[in-house]
Formats: structure tokens, C-alpha cells, sequence
């Protein structure tokens, strides 16, 4: 329980910046993300508030304690966090026990209340029976749960995770991952969570920091960030999404290759634009109806959604319809799109290469 | 690539099995067929050797005579000495033993000027050799008087077209083979009886003749009775061979069947014929040796009995020899890994300056020749003359002359040992330290545990098992070590397992038999750790999952960085700059006891001398050459097993690959002795006092380097990547050389290196098994060392010094820094 305060935090290996300036307060009690593509600084950042890199300059305070910064810089154990590692990092030739209850003898913390701390704590993390085992004799899950409890059990104020779920198969990341959001928001500890996976960020941050090429694109809530996309990265990022260039004129959006004009906010900015539409944010109606018509060319049956092209003008436009399009549409036909919402950049040239841009 | 030879059916394959088991039987059959009748023709060495004696003792007015003259330059225990050598190596000759007198004839007629040495060799052989050969008519020996026929002969005798005379011609026309042979060897002496012209070289090749032949002479004489005809004769000349082939077949023919039937498909499938092939040869040249050894230590006369044992270990010297072995490779196993880990830990995991050279450093040490390390510390810790001893002295203000250190002794022993092996451990551990996942350490740190509490809790209980496999590769190299040993425990009398061994061997037929009881301990004690650390401990190696390859944190060592720097720094120093530095002053030096730098002192001769003599310059040639082919032939097996052992599920594939690690894990010494006593003929093979006695044991203990190097590279090639050239349409072959060859080129070279180095300054195998023309580097560096000059010696071990960095840097750039040793 704690707030971290990071001010101008820059980090270059051999001369080669990697974070750029990377200012924030962490509030109290806050599951905060950092996400972004491999490469992209999150997990460097992460390792200088462990302590673990030593940043090129800024602060990085815990409370009102200065851990980096100037002359200060507090070794890892110094700081008083738990970290959980992608690789578990669970000690092999300790057990269970002996792996949770580590943080405590340091901490020359009394026999017996390790003893009940551990216990309670290996009760926490669904382990309690398997105490006196090897980790070599647990499965994946299982040792990444000795990992958080070792982590939690000297209740730090401070809870780092580094990818701590890639290495699971898809069944158990779903749960673990409401398993540490639950526990987390139980002991109401700061957190901060590294990951490349948008949906684990969505699910389960107050704040996400998205980051690429060691600058923050957008932070703010899931919804800020998956409603509200700063520029086209960050839409593009986080979510299904399609760009298609146009000019923006007076209320009007021109899609240069719909060969169509739609209705937009008076308010937004007049010249060329990139204009960004979620597929699922496209309504298919028959012939004749609300929108711009086009063919529709194919459809792909998901179970909980189908996923259909429709060639509008020149080129082919995503649509994710319900599952019954399946049955009340065919290739072939004629189709009219009405675009619910969508959002639109200014298009200086410089995103271009970077996205997929149908022009 | 599965070859169905058999598409009818099983019952084929089976019936070709058999075939082939039937005829190895019939070999073995025939070759003993051969032996009986070897063994009924009344030929012996031990007959012909009485003979001879015989012949030399009334020889023995005229022989004296014939050596007057050159033996009058010597003094007179000079002249006593060789005469007594002289009639040893009469006997030497037919006994068909090695070393010894003609050795010690060598070195004392090497006073005398060439053409009378060369001579008086000559004289001797020739009386040594009149009986055993067949005869000569009296009108030959006439036509061959003049003795200027000799060197046509020659060349007729190692296979080359000369113009002969008409007399000789005539005399070996309707002979073929070995009898032809025979006959120009005779010949060739009847020619020479009168004449004197003949090189050392060509002394010394005949001496292995007439050894070699005696099998072929009784055929011979039995052929000149009219007995028998060519090929029955061809058998008995060649009977063991013979049998060995025999046995062979039928054996591969066995396993065959057998890996058949346990595939419960009789197919047939041509990667077995590698398998066997390589099997074979390890069985031939090590597994027979080996086997024979032991044998021969619990039945030293064809009956059971301990009393080679008892002999040997109620003998205080051997007593001691054992004794001062397990002491001094214990200390040495205990000082080594307590250098290894620290060092290893600094240079991996720590933010010491400078680590990464000092990371090479210590491993470049890995490849040097220990007797180099114990001639320099023999330098410099000599209780009189060494530059330490006489530093400390001033020092101190000692003025007794001995001391205050003394490199002859056990701990002077132990330390050179350490110094030299600790290297072995430092590998070990980095390499485990390298694959540690880092998050390991850094969960520690983050759980509040300072470095240093991590270092003991988390670092070591998990190197713990690399600690302890490092820590007996130590053992068993200081065990097995030979050369520092004979450097310096001789003149300190503190012997060890493996100069006594090499003393015993040097003692001829009886020696031998005490010597394979000291090896039998030390091949025992060897082949159970390297049991202990390859199949136990091994499976006890903590297996992590490792994360995304994070460069690990370094543990900064903050104040302690600069003097933690400065004692590494001492340390390299301390067991490199000055050990290899005094090796080069020395060579520079003409009295060793004065500094290098004193009036006078500074010369470039030894240097001249070493690259003038031409003797040096053939071992040279010797050692690259014997290095190159074992490098070659070793690395060709290396691929074809990474092949059979990573890409194929072959049943079988794990025999060769158990016999190589059994190889590798046996004491030089061992694999030495086991060969000079299986490889003079009376196994089938007689490759003894050749090039490829020596060729063969580098190869048993240096392919496993080659091959695990090929292996580990092969196994990091994912197969996907050859199946995707599959796909594309690439026959195997084209896979093979395109893809999987190019990709692992760099190991296929590093493994090439890594058998030659070690085989071209080989020492311990060398010494007993080289002979007057296979002398090598390592070897001529030791006889320099001890009986010629130390700064001439150093000059040499300086050079090959030099000739191992630059090797390890070509090594480096072959393959893009990837792999220096």
C-alpha cells in the first residue's frame, strides 16, 4: 500500500535509448498495467523499480522514501516489494514451503508466526497440501501460485509482475489471471503488471500504460484506451480494428475508397484524416436499408459471431455481424453498412507505415 | 534411407546373417589352422634368439674388433657401457621388446661422428639378424659384395621400382609378399655386410623388421621346404589377423541379428554398418586393450592369483606412489574448486572489471600443456636457483641457500596440479552458471536477501551438482595426469600412480605385468567417478524453465569492485603472466640462475638451435601431421554419431557412443599400456612402434571432445529445419550439406580443434608409446627438458605455446566468435 512516484525516468543501454521520459504517479492500491509490443520498454521500466537496472536519470519514489535518483539508489532487497518473474523463478532445490516462507527468514521473522503466515499464505494460493513437495513435482500453475505467494507473503507494498502468465497454457491464464486480480484487491496492494497481451490488461488494471518504442502512447482506464484511442497505435493495438484514409469536410467524412460520405462530428478537425472502424461496429442490413451498399463477398462462421467481407467500392470491408448473419445473409448479395462509430486521426503520413492503411 | 535389402521377407536377411556368421567362424577357423601350424614349424623368437646369442658370443672377439676404433674415442666406462648395451639389445631384438638398451646405445654412441654411429648400429644388427632370415646362395652373396647395390634394394624394399641387378632379380622373381620381403631384407644386409653406408633412419626400420616378421619368416622357411602354397600361406603369415577378422564377423554378424530381432522387423538398415564399424574399432583398439589389462593384472600367468597386487602394493615406493596420487589430486580437486567457484561467480554474475577477458584467459589455461605449467614453477620455486626463492630470500634476509620454498614436494606437487586443473572446474561451473534462469537470483534479491546471502542460499545449493562434476573432472585429471608428475616428482622423488607406471613399463616383459596392476587402480578409480558425474549427477541437474533471455542483473559490488578487480587481476598474474613470462625469459636465458637481464646472459640461440635442428623440425612435422589425421578421422566419427545419436532412433546407436565416453573417461597412461601390450601382432594387429599406435590412442581419448561439441550444436538445430528443405524437394544429402552441415560448421571446426590441440602436444600416451621415428613435439620437449637443455626446452614449450593461442584465435574467427576453446 503505497505510491509510487516516478519523475523523468530515462534508460539508455550503450548509448541507445530505451525509455525515452516516463513520468507517473502509481496511486495507492492501484493494478496498474504496462503494456505494449516485445521491445518496447515495459519490462525495463519494471526492473527499475525492482532495482534491478539502474536508471539513466529521473526519480522513482515509494511514498515519501527516494529509492533511485541522484546518488540514492536502493539495491532490490532494499525496497521492501514482491515480484513475480514469467519464468516463476521458484527455487528447485527448496520446497513449497521453504520457497514461500524464504522472504520471512530474511526478514529473521519469528519461527513459529512464519510457520502461520506461510500456512495461511500457501492456503491463499491453493497449496496448502502440497507443502513438503518439490516444485519439479508441480505443474506450471501450480509453481506460478508458490511464485505469488512468495511474492505476497511478507506483504510488501509493492507487488511487481513480469509476464507472469505467459508461459501457462490458455485455460489456466484465464483463471489465474482472476485469481491475482482477486487477491490483489483482497490486500488492497499497489501492483504493477507487466504484459503484451491486451486482454489480460483490460481485464484487470485500473490504469493502462500502453507504451511503444519507450514513450507512453495513451494511459488511462480500459475503456479510455479502448473507446477513446489517442492515435491510431493505440487503436490499432488493443482491439480489431480497420484504417481507411478520407478528408473530413464540414460534418462530412469522405472515404476515398468507399466512395462514400458519412455523417461526423462537426467537431472534428477539417483535411486529410485516417479514420479508424471496429468491425463490430459496423451493422449489416439488406439491400435498401440505412448506409453505404456494397457485396457482400464472404462469411466465415466464428460460433459466437460470424465475420464477413463485404467489398464496398474498391476495396474489402471487415464486418463482424452476429451469429445469425450466417443464416439470414448470403455471399452474393447485396448489402447495405450502416458505421455506428468510429474514430479519426489526423493523417500526417508518418502512421502509414506502421499500420495496415487500405488506401 | 532404410535400405531393404530383404523385401522378400525376413527370411532372407536372416539367411545372409548367417551367412556372414558362418563365415567368421570358417576365418577364425582357418587362422587357427595357421597358428597350429606356426606354432608345429619349430620357429620361435625364443629359439632364434638362442641362436643369435649363441652366434654373438663367438662373434664376439671379431665384434669387438670391427668397434675398436670408434668405441677407442670414448672413455673407458663409456666403452664398458656399450658393450654391455650391446649385447642387450641382442637380445632385445629377438624378444621383440621395445625400449631400453637400444635407446641407451643410441645416446651412448651419440658421441661418437654420425657415419661411425650409424655404423656400429649396423654391425650390430647385421650379426643380430644372420640367422633368422632365409638363405642366401654363395654366388648372390658374391655378385652383392661391393655393397653398392644396397641402396637399390632399399628402395625395393618399401615398394618403389629400382633398377636391380640382374642377380638380385633373378633371386626374388618367382616371390611375391611378405617372402619377397624377407628375401631383399636379406639381401639387403648380405650387401651391406662389407660396407658401412647407412643412415640411423634406415637402422631403425629394420630393427622393427626383423620384429615384426617372424610370423611371416616361419611361413616362409616352410614355403622353401616345399610344404605349402601361397594363399594357405598367406594364412599362417598373417594367422591372428586372420582370427581376428574371424571373430569380428561372427560378432557383428550376432549384433546384427540381435538389434534385428529386438526391431521385430528383419529389415536391414545401413546406418547399422557405421554403427559396427565404429564399434569394431573401439572394440579392437580399446575395449581388447583394456580388457587384456585387467585380465592380465588378476591372471598373470593364466591363473587367478592377487599376487601381482600384492606385490606391487606392499612395495613402499608404490605404496607411496599411491599414497602421494589420491593426496595430491584430493588437494588439488579441493584448491581447484575453491578457485573455480568464486572465480566463476565474479566473472558471470558480477560487475567485475575486465570480465569477459578474464573469462577467456582462464579458459585459454583449459588448453595449455600441463608439463609447460610444471616446468615454469619448476623455474620458478626451485629451492636453489628459483626466481621466486631467491626473490623471497632477498626479501626475507634468508641466507640459507635451499628454500624457503621447495617446488620438489607434495605440495609443491599439489600446487602446480591446481593450478593447471582448476580451469576444468571453472568451465564446469560457468557453463552451469550460464544456463542458471537469472529471475532465480533476482526472486532472492527482491525477497530482501543482500548478494551475498543470495550467493549462499540460492547461487550455490544450485551449482552445487556443476560444483561437484567440476570438482571430480579435477580429481580424476590430477589423478591421471602424467606429465607434471614426471617433471616435477622425479627429481623430488615423489612419485605417483603414473610415473611409476611408466617406469615399470620402461623395465620391459616384467614391468609391464606391475604396471597393469598400478593402471588397473587408476582405471578403476577413473571409471567410477566418471560413473558417479556422467549417470548419477547428471540426473540430478536442477531443470528450470527459463524466461525471455533478459540479460541478467549483474550484482554490483560497488566498494568492492576495485580490490575484488585487483586480486582477480593478482590472481592472472600469479598462474599465468609470470608462469608463461618465466618460460620466455628462460628460453632468452644462457645461465638459468641469472637474470635475464644480467651482463652477458640475453641470447637468441636456444631459439636458433630448436629451428635449426632438423630432429625438432620432424617432430614438428610428426605432431601436426599425427594431430591433423587424428583431428580428421576423429571428427568424420564425431558426425556420423551426432548424426546416428540426434537424428535417427537407430537401436544401437548408444554403443559406440557408451565405448567413446568410456574411452575419453580412461587415464592416458592406461590407454597406453593396454595398447603396447595387445598391439604387437598377438591380437591380429601390429601397429606397435608406428604412427598409428600413437594416432589410435589420441583418437580413443580425444573423440568424445570432438563429438560432444558436433552433438550439443546438432541437438540445437531444431530437426524442423531440416524436414522444411525435405519439403522443398532436397534429397537428404543436399539437407545435409546445405542446411544442417552449414549451420553447424562452426562446432564441426571447433571440434576439429578441439581433438587436434590436445593430440599435438600429447605427453603421457606419447612416452610410451612413440618410437625413434614417431617422436613428437611434446616428447622431444620433454627429453630436452630433461636431458639436453631447460632454456631449449622452454624455447620449444614457448613455441608451442604460441602455436595453441594463435590456433585458439584462428579457432575464434573461424567461426565468427562463436567458439574459442
Amino acid at each position: 500500500m503505497s505510491v509510487i512516484t516516478i519523475k523523468g525516468l530515462t534508460k539508455s543501454f550503450d548509448g541507445v535509448p530505451v525509455i525515452k521520459e516516463f513520468s507517473e504517479v502509481f496511486q495507492d492500491g492501484e493494478f496498474i498495467t504496462l503494456l505494449g509490443p516485445s521491445g518496447c520498454g515495459k519490462t525495463t521500466i519494471l526492473r527499475m523499480i525492482a532495482g534491478f537496472e539502474f536508471p539513466t536519470s529521473g526519480e522513482i519514489w515509494f511514498d515519501d522514501k527516494l529509492v533511485s535518483g541522484g546518488k540514492t539508489f536502493l539495491p532490490p532487497e532494499k525496497r521492501d516489494i514482491g515480484m513475480v518473474f514469467q519464468s516463476y523463478a521458484v527455487w528447485p532445490h527448496m520446497n513449497v514451503f521453504d520457497n514461500v516462507a524464504y522472504p520471512l527468514e530474511i526478514k529473521r521473522v519469528p519461527k513459529a508466526e512464519i510457520k502461520s503466515r506461510v500456512e495461511k499464505m500457501l492456503d491463499t494460493v491453493h497449496l496448502s497440501q502440497y507443502a513438503s513437495r518439490l516444485p519439479s513435482q508441480l505443474s506450471g500453475g501450480q509453481q506460478q501460485r508458490i511464485a505469488l505467494g512468495r511474492a505476497l507473503v511478507s506483504e510488501p507494498k509493492l507487488l511487481l509482475l513480469d509476464e507472469p502468465l505467459s508461459n501457462l497454457d490458455a485455460k489456466l491464464r484465464e483463471t489465474m489471471r482472476f485469481e491475482i486480480k482477486e487477491l490483489t484487491r483482497e490486500l488492497r496492494i499497489t501492483v504493477v503488471y507487466v504484459t503484451h497481451d491486451q486482454t489480460e490488461a483490460m481485464a484487470m488494471s485500473d490504469r493502462i500504460f500502453l507504451l511503444n518504442n519507450g514513450v507512453v502512447q495513451q494511459s488511462g482506464t480500459p475503456d479510455d484506451i479502448y473507446n477513446r484511442p489517442a492515435n491510431p497505435f493505440v487503436a490499432d493495438f488493443l482491439g480489431k480494428v480497420d484504417f481507411f484514409r478520407g478528408t473530413a469536410e464540414g460534418g462530412q467524412l469522405r472515404l476515398t475508397d468507399w466512395g462514400a460520405s458519412l455523417p461526423c462530428p462537426a467537431s472534428a478537425r477539417s483535411g486529410a484524416v485516417i479514420a479508424a472502424v471496429r468491425p463490430e461496429n459496423i451493422r449489416m442490413h439488406k439491400a435498401g436499408g440505412t448506409g453505404v451498399p456494397g457485396v457482400l463477398e464472404r462469411l466465415y462462421y466464428l460460433g459466437d459471431v460470424t465475420d464477413c467481407r463485404v467489398k464496398v467500392g474498391g476495396i474489402l470491408v471487415r464486418v463482424i455481424a452476429d451469429a445469425d448473419a450466417r443464416l439470414t445473409f448470403k455471399p452474393g448479395e447485396t448489402v447495405a453498412l450502416e458505421v455506428k462509430d468510429f474514430m479519426v486521426f489526423p493523417d500526417d503520413g508518418s502512421t502509414a507505415e506502421q499500420l495496415k492503411i487500405r488506401t | 534411407m532404410k535400405l531393404n535389402s530383404a523385401r522378400g521377407g525376413a527370411s532372407g536377411v536372416k539367411l545372409v546373417l548367417l551367412l556372414f556368421f558362418a563365415a567368421g567362424l570358417c576365418l577364425v577357423y582357418f587362422g587357427v589352422w595357421g597358428l597350429n601350424i606356426y606354432a608345429s614349424s619349430g620357429f620361435s623368437s625364443a629359439s632364434a634368439f638362442e641362436s643369435v646369442y649363441r652366434l654373438s658370443a663367438g662373434l664376439d672377439r671379431d665384434w669387438k674388433e670391427l668397434l675398436s676404433p670408434a668405441l677407442s674415442q670414448l672413455s673407458d666406462e663409456k666403452q664398458a657401457a656399450v658393450e654391455e648395451c650391446a649385447e642387450s639389445l641382442l637380445r632385445e631384438n629377438w624378444e621383440g621388446r621395445r625400449k631400453g638398451a637400444s635407446e641407451e646405445l643410441d645416446a651412448l654412441l651419440f658421441d661418437l661422428k654420425a657415419s661411425e654411429r650409424a655404423e656400429t648400429a649396423q654391425k650390430l644388427l647385421y650379426i643380430t639378424y644372420q640367422t633368422g632370415g632365409p638363405k642366401v646362395s654363395a654366388a648372390l652373396k658374391k655378385a652383392l659384395g661391393g655393397g653398392e647395390h644396397a641402396h637399390a634394394i632399399l628402395e625395393a624394399l618399401s615398394g618403389e621400382n629400382a633398377a636391380l641387378p640382374e642377380a638380385v632379380s633373378a633371386a626374388v622373381a618367382k616371390l611375391g609378399g611378405s617372402e619377397r620381403q624377407a628375401m631383399l631384407m636379406q639381401l639387403f644386409y648380405t650387401s651391406l655386410a662389407s660396407r658401412s653406408q647407412l643412415k640411423t633412419d634406415d637402422v631403425n626400420s629394420f630393427k622393427k623388421g626383423i620384429r615384426d616378421k617372424d610370423a611371416q619368416m616361419a611361413a616362409f622357411r616352410m614355403i622353401a621346404r616345399g610344404e605349402i602354397g601361397g594363399a594357405r600361406m598367406f594364412v599362417i603369415a598373417n594367422a591372428r589377423t586372420v582370427v581376428l577378422c574371424g571373430v569380428l564377423l561372427a560378432l557383428d554378424a550376432l549384433l546384427l541379428a540381435f538389434l534385428m530381432a529386438a526391431d521385430r522387423h528383419w529389415r536391414f538398415d545401413i546406418k547399422w554398418l557405421f554403427i559396427l564399424a565404429i564399434a569394431d574399432f573401439l572394440l579392437v583398439f580399446q575395449v581388447t586393450p583394456l580388457a587384456y589389462m585387467v585380465y592380465k593384472a588378476f591372471f598373470p600367468d593364466a591363473s587367478f592369483s592377487l599376487e601381482t597386487f600384492r606385490r606391487l602394493y606392499t612395495y613402499p615406493l608404490n605404496l607411496d606412489a599411491l599414497k602421494n596420487t589420491l593426496i595430491a589430486a584430493f588437494a588439488a580437486m579441493l584448491v581447484g574448486t575453491a578457485l573455480a567457484f568464486p572465480l566463476a561467480w565474479l566473472v558471470g554474475r558480477t560487475n567485475l572489471y575486465g570480465r569477459r577477458f578474464f573469462r577467456s584467459l582462464f579458459v585459454l589455461t583449459y588448453m595449455v600443456p600441463p608439463y609447460v605449467g610444471a616446468m615454469a614453477w619448476l623455474r620458478l620455486l626451485n629451492p636453489n636457483v628459483g626466481t621466486v626463492n631467491r626473490w623471497l630470500r632477498a626479501l626475507l634476509r634468508l641466507s640459507d641457500v635451499p628454500g624457503p620454498l621447495n617446488v620438489y614436494s607434495l605440495p609443491g606437487l599439489i600446487w602446480v596440479l591446481s593450478s593447471f586443473y582448476y580451469p576444468y572446474a571453472f568451465i564446469t561451473v560457468s557453463r552451469a552458471m550460464e544456463k542458471m534462469d537469472p529471475s532465480l537470483e533476482e526472486a532472492s534479491r527482491v525477497s530482501g536477501a543482500s548478494p551475498l546471502k543470495t550467493l549462499f542460499t540460492v547461487t550455490l545449493p544450485l551449482m552445487t551438482p556443476s560444483l561437484i562434476s567440476g570438482a571430480l573432472l579435477v580429481f580424476v585429471s590430477a589423478m591421471s595426469c602424467y606429465g607434471i608428475p614426471s617433471i616435477i616428482g622425479s627429481p623430488g622423488r615423489i612419485h605417483t600412480v603414473t610415473t611409476r607406471i611408466v617406469e615399470y613399463v620402461s623395465l620391459g616383459q616384467k614391468g609391464l605385468n606391475d604396471a597393469t596392476g598400478m593402471a588397473v587402480f587408476l582405471m578403476v578409480v577413473a571409471l567410477l567417478i566418471l560413473f558417479l558425474s556422467d549417470f548419477v549427477l547428471a540426473k540430478r541437474q536442477y531443470v528450470t524453465v527459463s524466461g525471455k533471455s533478459v540479460s541478467p542483473a549483474l550484482v554490483d559490488l560497488r566498494s568492492w569492485r576495485v580490490p575484488l578487480t585487483v586480486l582477480v587481476g593478482l590472481f592472472a598474474v600469479v598462474v599465468i603472466l609470470i608462469p608463461f613470462g618465466t618460460i620466455l625469459l628462460t628460453s632468452l636465458k644462457i645461465d638459468v640462475g641469472k637474470s635475464v637481464l644480467a651482463p652477458n646472459n640475453f641470447t637468441l640461440s636456444n631459439w636458433k638451435t630448436i629451428f635449426g635442428r632438423g630432429e625438432t623440425m620432424h617432430c614438428l612435422k610428426n605432431s601436426l601431421l599425427y594431430g591433423a589425421m587424428t583431428a580428421t578421422v576423429g571428427i568424420a566419427v564425431a558426425c556420423v554419431m551426432s548424426y546416428l545419436l540426434q537424428r535417427t532412433r537407430i537401436r544401437g546407436r548408444k554403443l559406440p557412443d557408451f565405448l567413446i565416453t568410456l574411452g575419453s573417461g580412461t587415464p592416458s597412461v592406461v590407454i597406453a599400456l593396454g595398447l603396447i601390450m595387445t598391439m604387437k601382432g598377438s591380437f591380429g594387429v601390429n601397429i606397435y612402434n608406428t604412427a598409428w599406435i600413437l594416432i589410435v590412442a589420441y583418437l580413443i581419448k580425444y573423440l568424445m571432445m570432438g563429438m560432444r561439441t558436433v552433438v550439443s550444436a546438432m541437438s540445437q538445430i531444431h530437426v524442423s529445419l531440416e524436414e522444411c528443405s525435405q519439403i522443398t524437394g532436397a534429397g537428404w544429402l543436399r539437407t545435409m550439406t546445405r542446411i544442417t552441415g552449414r549451420l553447424i560448421f562452426p562446432s564441426i571446426a571447433a571440434g576439429w580443434f578441439l581433438i587436434f590441440i590436445p593430440s599435438f602436444y600429447e605427453l603421457s600416451m606419447t612416452t610410451l608409446l612413440y618410437s625413434s621415428t614417431t617422436k613428437t613435439i611434446g616428447f622431444q620437449l620433454y627429453e630436452y627438458w630433461t636431458f639436453t637443455s631447460q632454456p631449449m626446452a622452454c624455447a620449444m614449450a614457448f613455441g608451442i605455446l604460441l602455436i595453441v593461442v594463435v590456433l585458439n584465435f584462428v579457432l575464434n574467427r573461424l567461426t565468427k566468435g562463436n567458439f574459442s576453446i
